[in-house]
């Protein structure tokens, strides 16, 4: 195989016939372009939708309270949950090996007052986790922290548009701005990237919140993120056990639906990622039926080839060429052939996503990129079809009878 | 060295059958220089391929250096012309893109020679049919003389047991064609086995012994006095 006079007998063979040559690989290198095109652009939408939920952690699970629909464990149907602080305790001391982040939320409305400024905000109120788990990106000041939550301070981190609204030109941070009649210090301004909404918010301390609230325990939601090196199964075998136990701990029955709401994005990445793994089907699928074609046009003209060199064959036979021999150059010379093409049309897709791939950022597309795993399968899948090309024709090659070259006078 | 008795060898044409060799009788001696003969269709072409292992006979018997040919696969025969047999042809089939020396080098290649002494023997070959400074020209950049020259010593590169020619000069201009047989004379001098297809009588006659065929049976089968090819050159 890596007998040198072979190489040089395919390199003359390929030299003598450099138009064929090249038409010949241009099939193949084009069907590999569009195959790895394809693949890159599935890969792109998968990309694109998965941004679109990068706004908040992809690893977080919501753990909302609902009314029962169901009666059980000596209570009726219709009954209210309540999450408390102890639930949230009780999440981190039960899994202390999933979870990663973990918050409560407390939502409260408030009417915000600077100056002569007024407007209406939702407040969050949360644990210094929360930052973590929604992602929010502070651009000035800091995010709420343990000493806040300790000292049931009040302090406010506001968003960029709240900032906007209330200060105009003014440096938020420090002043004091009135939440429904109590004072608020700005600590902190944030950014979203989600959307503008998003920057409408304020988050406080949740024990503030609470404690203005008529010292309640009680929260709104519990936001978590769970360990992120578990895969979608994993995560959604975690999410399933946590419903257990807070069901369990609400005396909910297991069946019931509207008790508690747990969301976890992974579901909604597993709905993405069966769509994206159709579409890559899709696309390997319409890949390969072009890479066919291309093994056909590599087929045909090692048939046209062979055709023409029946003589030489047959003078290579009467030296004494074993047909092993035979059939080895003409595989070598299809796989040859297959494998640079391929690799030429590999390079140029290869070269052209690396060169417009990551200026591509829309909501639903963004940077198409092909994997170390898509270019060595398709290398794979080059040989194979560079033999399946070669394998016909190397038969009809090594039947060639030696006795035609003596016959043509 | 070849030994041949009653061979029968018929094709099918359609629906008639050809009987094109009716029974051969034949032995070649080691370091005779045989004349075949006969017009087109005696079937002289036909034994050549017998002989030559690139065709089988239909019955009879075929002995070459006491090696039994019969029922030979693919490979065993490729193995066996390699081994025992040098060809050289009316059109020469040297192979195009390859230099005089790669031709000659050939058939060593296919019996597995390592590069370098594949080289040398080549080159050795070459300088023999006086062709050295040629070497690394291509076919086409040869004359015809060179081009069976080149044929030749490709024919012997592989040091075989015999030589078998096909109108070895049936394409070339008679001086060509006389320095070529002083060429195989002179090979045959050295004691190599040679047989000769031709329809040429003034070639046959530079041969040692003319065997005449007519519709597929030997007619005549004489030692003749050879005339040599030099006096012409």
């Amino acid at each position: 195989m890596f007998d040198r006079d072979v190489w040089q007998e395919i390199f003359n063979t390929l030299k003598t016939n450099k138009l064929r040559t090249f038409l010949t690989g241009f099939s193949v290198g084009w069907a590999i372009f569009i195959l790895v095109m394809l693949l890159a652009s599935v890969n792109g939408m998968e990309n694109g939708f998965y941004n679109q939920f990068n706004d908040d952690a992809t690893n977080s699970i919501f753990v909302r309270p609902g009314t029962t629909s169901k009666a059980y464990g000596g209570f009726e149907e219709g009954r209210r949950i309540q999450l408390e602080n102890d639930d949230l305790e009780y999440i981190t001391q039960s899994f202390p090996e999933d979870v990663e982040y973990i918050s409560a939320r407390y939502y409260a409305n408030a009417t915000a007052r600077y100056k002569d400024e007024t407007g209406s905000y939702s407040v969050q109120a949360v644990h210094p986790d929360h930052q973590a788990i929604e992602k929010t990106l502070v651009v000035s000041g800091r995010y709420i922290n343990e000493a806040d939550i300790i000292n049931k301070a009040k302090v406010a981190v506001i968003g960029r548009k709240v900032a906007e609204d209330l200060f105009k030109d003014e440096e938020p941070l420090g002043k004091f701005v009135e939440f429904n009649g109590l004072p608020f210090r700005v600590i902190g301004i944030f950014t979203d990237d989600g959307d503008d909404n998003a920057e409408r918010r304020i988050y406080a301390p949740i024990s503030t919140y609470q404690r203005i609230y008529g010292n309640t325990n009680n929260i709104n939601m519990i936001a978590l993120t769970y360990n992120p090196t578990y895969d979608i199964s994993t995560s959604l075998e975690f999410s399933g056990r946590l419903e257990d136990l807070m069901k369990r701990r609400h005396k909910i029955d297991p069946d019931d639906q509207s008790g508690l709401y747990i969301f976890n994005y992974a579901e909604a990445f597993d709905n993405i990622s069966s769509f994206t793994a159709v579409l890559k089907g899709v696309g390997i699928g319409v890949g390969f039926l072009i890479l066919i074609a291309g093994i056909v046009g590599i087929g045909n003209i090692m048939v046209f080839t062979i055709k023409e060199r029946t003589k030489e064959i047959g003078i290579r036979k009467a030296l004494g060429a074993r047909p092993s021999q035979i059939v080895n150059l003409v595989l070598l010379e299809s796989v040859f052939i297959t494998a640079i093409s391929g690799f030429v049309g590999l390079l140029f897709a290869w070269m052209i996503l690396a060169a417009i791939g990551p200026t591509i950022q829309t909501p639903a597309f963004s940077n198409p990129s092909v994997s170390l795993s898509v270019v060595v399968t398709a290398t794979i899948v080059l040989v194979i079809a560079g033999v399946l090309a070669g394998l016909l024709p190397a038969m009809k090659a090594a039947n060639v009878k030696p006795i035609v070259a003596l016959s043509d006078k | 060295m070849i030994e041949i008795k009653d061979l029968h060898k018929s094709y099918k044409m359609g629906s008639n059958v050809l009987h094109v060799l009716k029974g051969i009788n034949f032995k070649v001696e080691e370091g005779e220089l045989v004349a075949i003969m006969g017009s087109s269709g005696s079937g002289k072409s036909t034994l050549l391929n017998i002989l030559g292992m690139l065709d089988g006979a239909d019955s009879g018997e075929y002995t070459l250096d006491g090696v039994p040919i019969k029922n030979l696969s693919e490979t065993k025969a490729a193995q066996y012309r390699n081994k025992f047999l040098g060809f050289i042809f009316q059109s020469f089939n040297l192979i195009n893109y390859k230099s005089a020396l790669e031709n000659v080098a050939l058939p060593l290649y296919y019996q597995k020679v390592p590069r370098k002494e594949r080289q040398e023997k080549a080159l050795k070959y070459l300088e023999r049919v006086g062709l050295k400074p040629w070497a690394d020209h291509l076919p086409s950049e040869l004359s015809g003389g060179q081009k069976q020259r080149v044929a030749i010593a490709r024919a012997m590169a592989a040091e075989p047991k015999v030589l078998l020619a096909d109108e070895p000069t049936g394409a070339l201009d008679s001086t060509t064609s006389y320095e070529v047989m002083d060429l195989i004379q002179k090979i045959n001098d050295d004691g190599n086995t040679i047989l000769v297809v031709t329809h040429e009588e003034d070639i046959a006659h530079m041969c040692k012994r003319i065997v005449h065929l007519k519709d597929g049976v030997i007619v005549e089968d004489k030692k003749i006095e050879q005339v040599r090819a030099e006096q012409y050159v």
